[in-house]
Parts: structure tokens; C-alpha cells; sequence
């Protein structure tokens, strides 16, 4: 045999090898996701009320943070204040369902529209602002939406909150829908990031996110894309917001316009990985658990626990525990980190 | 034919006229240099043709168009690439990535299609000799590497216009000339180029004619040989006293 064919059989050989390490890798993600998937299908029919309602929450608050992900882990955007749009969603859902006999899916559309509006109409002058400011800016767009609600009582029953009717099934089987239906939002939501963050406009928003003056003199619009990232992010909270509002069937301004929730979609999307597409879903899972079984207990203790474990994974972990799942980091490389800020 | 020109081009920052009432021109297909001592006011006039920075007076016009007021991703689109002194590179993004940014937007914003864009970014990569680092974090890179990826994304925005600013200032010799090589090709693909650069060298053995900018203010614009033979530039260059003492050597 020449040199030249046995070079071009080895080469041949490594194609070959990479492409089944490829493929082998892929096929383990794709096992896994069908695994969890058939576990959270079947989980609803043999766990109790209590545990179907904790994993509808952490449906919730994935989805919510998959949604904050794009405006600030990509973009750039720290949009604190994003729960506005969850609280407009609801409270558009419930106006429409209790005073305009809506259907409640079509209501649910319908506010999240509305929410992803508001934020691409306050995005033309706010997110012309950067960092703090932003960021400060946005928490007044929260505390303005809500004082809104408080004050139009004859639409929104002010201070008095909205009743929403019950749909006439059994509670099990409500909270069922329920669970399916954030469940639904989550991996729509995951798909639409997945899909939007691999265009040409969510090539543009990890310019914005990575340097926006860069991405201008590339010849991206980032005023434009901006708005476009903060309007898809406030329809997924909308969306999240109607299904929130009938899943407690009462809402009221401090429970939807809730600043909490805001730090914990932060915290989550910081955990698992801020800036990737399973980060938000893992942080959501492992804090949601952790603080349901442990911390749920202790309940000042529980935003002071939140609060430090923003602390130590924006030191420690800035790229959250991704990279430790995946193996791109390891626990060594963490007290090295430790090591050099001499803690 | 022009196809930019500048007239009367001024920025002020408060007091200081960074930029004083510059004309140029630039022909289509030629190379233009852009020399001048540090602070002669280089990237300013860049950043003021690119939009960057609003103009205070005078006019651009490119390609017979108004653009002074135009905003900077709108010069980009209407095909005028730069790249920047020190390198913008789009951290957290591939080699790649960066440069499929450029074919997503600037000039070559008509292309949607992702494997196309792909693939000519790829090509562009190939043209600047970083193909072996597609698939690297810029960050990752040494500067004269991020240099060549600041080339390729602009080039990947499909230019008919490459403003490239310093883009061989921290290079070795060598890749000085791999450089100058590339610029060359770019230029026999037709891309018409102005060069900010303070290699002597390569601006001489590159560029078809100078512009020469001293505390803002035109002092010349002429052919490489006319350049090194202008008195105000030596002065600006040298100081009056080198200039003084070569007037009464020659005389």
C-alpha cells in the first residue's frame, strides 16, 4: 500500500470515529430529554397534589427565566423588572375572562401580546439606556404597572384583586391541566429560544450582548433588535402571567407585580448557566427543589439564602453550573477560584 | 470617480477641533493612506465617516449619497466596513460566529440563508489564514489573530468600502507583509480602501496616494513619493528644527 492510501484509510478512520462520537453524543442528550420527559408526563398521575403543584412552579419559573435569558444573558439587558409583563399578562387574562367572557386560552394570547407590546413601546426610550440604569428603570416600570392595577378599580378591582371562575372539574384534575399547560410553556418557550438564538436575529442579539458598539458598525439595527429581544421575553412572561392568574384564580397587584420573583428568576438563571439554553431550566430545577425541601421551612431565611446564592455563584461560578455538568469545568477548578481570591 | 468624499469635515469636542474642515476624496478601486502624528485626529475622522460619532459640520458623501447624519448601522448596510484599532472582537462567539455576523449584516444583510452564510464565512476566514481557528473563542486568540478576525468580519459584510485603522500596529514583520499581501487582494478584488497606519513602510509600498492630518487639519494629499518630499510634513512629522536643519542641508 502507498503512503498516500494508507494516509487516506487512517483518515478515513478518524472521519469515521468523530462522527460516531458525534452521534453517540447526541443520542445520550436525546435518551436523556425523552427520559425526563416520559418521567414529568407520568408524574402528575402518581404523585400527590402537593408535588404536581411544586414541579408546575418550577414549569413556571423555567420558563420565566428561559424568557429573561434572552433579553439579559444574551442581549446584554438586565431587565430586572421584567415580572411587569408576568403582572400585565394576568391581569389582561383575568379582565377579559371575568368582564369580556374571553375563552381563557384565547385571553392568555391575547395578554401576552398585550405584555409584549408595553415592553417594545417602553423599549424605544428605556433600552437606550444601559447597565444601572437599565436596570433601575426597568424595577420603575414594575412599581408603575402595579400602582396602575391598584388604581383602576373598576376594571382591575384595584387593591380589592380579581376573581377568576373555577374551571368545573375536580381540583386534581385542574391541577393537571395546569401542570401540562406551564409544562407546554416551557419547552415552547425552550424551542422558540432554541430556534430564534440559531437566526439571523438571535445572531444579532449575542452581538448586541457581547458588544454593542461592535454590533452597530456591523450594521445591526441594536436599537431595533434590542426591542425585538425585550418584546419576546415580555410574551413569554405575559403568556406565563394568564396561565398563573387561572392556575391561583385570585390575583391581586403585590402577588403578580412580586419583586421576589424577579430575584429568583435572577438567581436561577445565574445557577445553571446564564447566556445557555438549559441553564435557566437546570437553576430553575435545583433551586426550586432545594428551596422547597429545605429552605421552604425557614421562610425570612429563605430570600437571605437566595440573596447569597447570587453572591457566590456570580463570584465563584460566573458561568454557572453548566459547565460543571458538562464537564468544561470541574470542582478542582473551583477552589482554585476560591484559592485566587484568597477566601 | 469618488466614491467617498468629504467636504469642509469637522468635529469638535467642546474647545478642541479634533477634525477642522477636512476635504477629501477617495477614488473608487485605490488605496488611500491616512497618516498624521498621534492625535492628529485619524480615527475621529473614521468614526465621523462611520457615523459613530455625529458630525459638527461639513458633509460625507458616499457614493453620491448624503450620509453625515446617517446612524452607524445604516453607513455599515449601505457598504462601508471598518474595522477598529483595538480590536472588537464579540467575546463569548467563535471565529466563526463573529464572522458570520459580518455576512449576516453590513452590505451582505440580503443573505438569510445560515449555511450559506456559513460557508462564506468559512471562505473569509480561509482569504485572512485563520481557518485552522473557526471553531476558537476569540478570546482565546493573540492579537495579531483578533487583528485577522476584525479583518474578517468586516470583509464578510461584503464592503465596497474598507476603512481599516491600525490594523498592523503590534504585528512582526512578517505578518506585516502577509498583511499588506491581503490588502493588496482586497483591492484587486475591487474594494476601494483607506488605510489609517503608521508603518511607513507599508503605507508607502501600499497606498496609490496619502492623506496627511496634522492637529486636525489637512496638511497634504498627494502621491506616496510627493508625501515623503513635503516639507510640512517632515515638519509635522520631525519637528521644525529637524525640518530647518534638512532646508539648510539642501541649500
Amino acid at each position: 500500500m502507498s503512503a498516500d492510501q494508507s494516509s487516506l484509510v487512517s483518515r478515513w478512520k478518524t472521519a469515521i470515529s468523530d462522527l460516531r462520537q458525534g452521534r453517540a453524543k447526541r443520542r445520550t442528550y436525546v435518551i436523556l430529554m425523552v427520559v425526563a420527559l416520559a418521567f414529568l408526563a407520568v408524574l402528575p398521575f402518581v404523585a400527590g397534589n402537593y408535588w404536581v403543584r411544586v414541579v408546575t412552579g418550577i414549569f413556571m419559573f423555567a420558563t420565566l427565566s428561559q424568557a429573561w435569558n434572552v433579553i439579559t444573558g444574551y442581549t446584554g439587558y438586565f431587565a430586572f423588572g421584567n415580572v411587569a409583563f408576568l403582572g400585565t399578562g394576568a391581569y389582561v387574562t383575568a379582565v377579559l375572562v371575568v368582564r369580556y367572557s374571553v375563552p381563557v386560552p384565547v385571553a392568555i394570547v391575547i395578554g401576552a401580546v398585550v405584555a409584549a407590546v408595553y415592553a417594545m413601546l417602553l423599549g424605544f426610550p428605556l433600552l437606550r439606556i444601559t447597565g444601572h440604569y437599565f436596570s433601575i428603570a426597568t424595577i420603575g416600570v414594575n412599581l408603575a404597572t402595579r400602582e396602575i392595577a391598584f388604581n383602576l378599580p373598576s376594571i382591575t378591582g384595584g387593591g380589592m384583586g380579581i376573581t377568576m371562575p373555577l374551571m368545573r372539574v375536580s381540583i386534581q384534575t385542574f391541577y393537571r391541566y395546569i401542570y401540562f399547560g406551564m409544562l407546554g410553556l416551557m419547552l415552547l418557550c425552550t424551542a422558540a429560544v432554541y430556534l430564534l438564538m440559531r437566526s439571523r436575529t438571535g445572531f444579532a442579539f449575542r452581538a448586541i450582548g457581547a458588544d454593542e458598539s461592535a454590533a452597530r458598525s456591523m450594521g445591526i439595527n441594536t436599537t431595533l433588535y434590542k426591542v425585538l429581544a425585550w418584546g419576546f421575553s415580555a410574551f413569554f412572561f405575559g403568556l406565563v402571567g394568564g396561565l398563573y392568574a387561572y392556575w391561583f384564580s385570585f390575583i391581586e397587584p403585590p402577588m403578580v407585580f412580586n419583586p421576589a420573583n424577579a430575584i429568583k428568576i435572577v438567581a436561577m438563571t445565574y445557577l445553571g448557566g446564564i447566556g445557555t439554553l438549559p441553564g435557566p431550566i437546570i437553576g430553575a430545577f435545583i433551586l426550586e427543589i432545594i428551596s422547597e425541601t429545605v429552605w421552604g421551612r425557614f421562610l425570612e431565611l429563605h430570600l437571605a439564602v437566595l440573596g447569597l446564592i447570587i453572591v457566590f455563584v456570580t463570584v465563584f461560578m460566573p458561568n454557572g453550573l453548566l459547565p460543571l455538568i458538562r464537564g468544561e469545568s470541574s470542582l478542582r477548578a473551583l477552589v482554585q477560584n476560591l484559592r485566587e481570591r484568597r477566601l | 470617480m469618488a466614491i467617498l468624499s468629504g467636504k469642509g469635515v469637522s468635529k469638535r469636542f467642546g474647545a478642541l477641533a479634533a477634525v477642522d474642515q477636512v476635504d477629501f476624496e477617495i477614488a473608487e478601486g485605490e488605496i488611500l493612506g491616512l497618516i498624521g502624528p498621534n492625535g492628529a485626529g485619524k480615527t475621529t475622522l473614521v468614526n465621523v465617516i462611520c457615523g459613530s460619532l455625529p458630525i459638527t459640520a461639513g458633509t460625507v458623501h458616499f457614493k453620491g449619497q448624503d450620509i453625515s447624519e446617517w446612524t452607524a448601522n445604516r453607513v455599515a448596510e449601505s457598504g462601508i466596513a471598518r474595522t477598529f484599532q483595538i480590536p472588537k472582537p464579540l467575546p463569548g462567539m467563535t471565529v466563526l460566529e463573529n464572522t458570520m455576523v459580518g455576512g449576516l449584516f453590513g452590505r451582505a444583510r440580503r443573505s438569510r440563508d445560515m449555511n450559506h452564510v456559513r460557508e462564506l464565512a468559512r471562505e473569509t476566514l480561509a482569504f485572512v489564514g485563520l481557518e485552522a481557528r473557526v471553531d476558537a473563542r476569540v478570546e482565546a486568540l493573540t492579537v495579531a489573530d483578533r487583528k485577522r478576525v476584525e479583518l474578517a468580519k468586516a470583509l464578510a459584510m461584503d464592503p465596497e468600502l474598507l476603512l481599516l485603522d491600525e490594523v498592523m500596529a503590534g504585528l512582526n514583520l512578517v505578518e506585516i507583509e502577509t498583511v499588506m499581501d491581503l490588502i493588496r487582494q482586497i483591492k484587486d478584488r475591487g474594494v476601494t480602501v483607506l488605510v489609517i497606519e503608521h508603518v511607513m513602510k507599508a503605507v508607502m509600498g501600499l497606498c496609490d496616494r496619502i492623506l496627511v492630518l496634522h492637529h486636525g487639519k489637512r496638511i497634504a494629499l498627494d502621491t506616496p513619493q510627493e508625501i515623503s518630499r513635503d516639507d510640512r510634513v517632515i515638519e509635522a512629522y520631525l519637528g521644525e528644527r529637524y525640518a530647518a536643519a534638512k532646508g539648510q542641508r539642501v541649500n
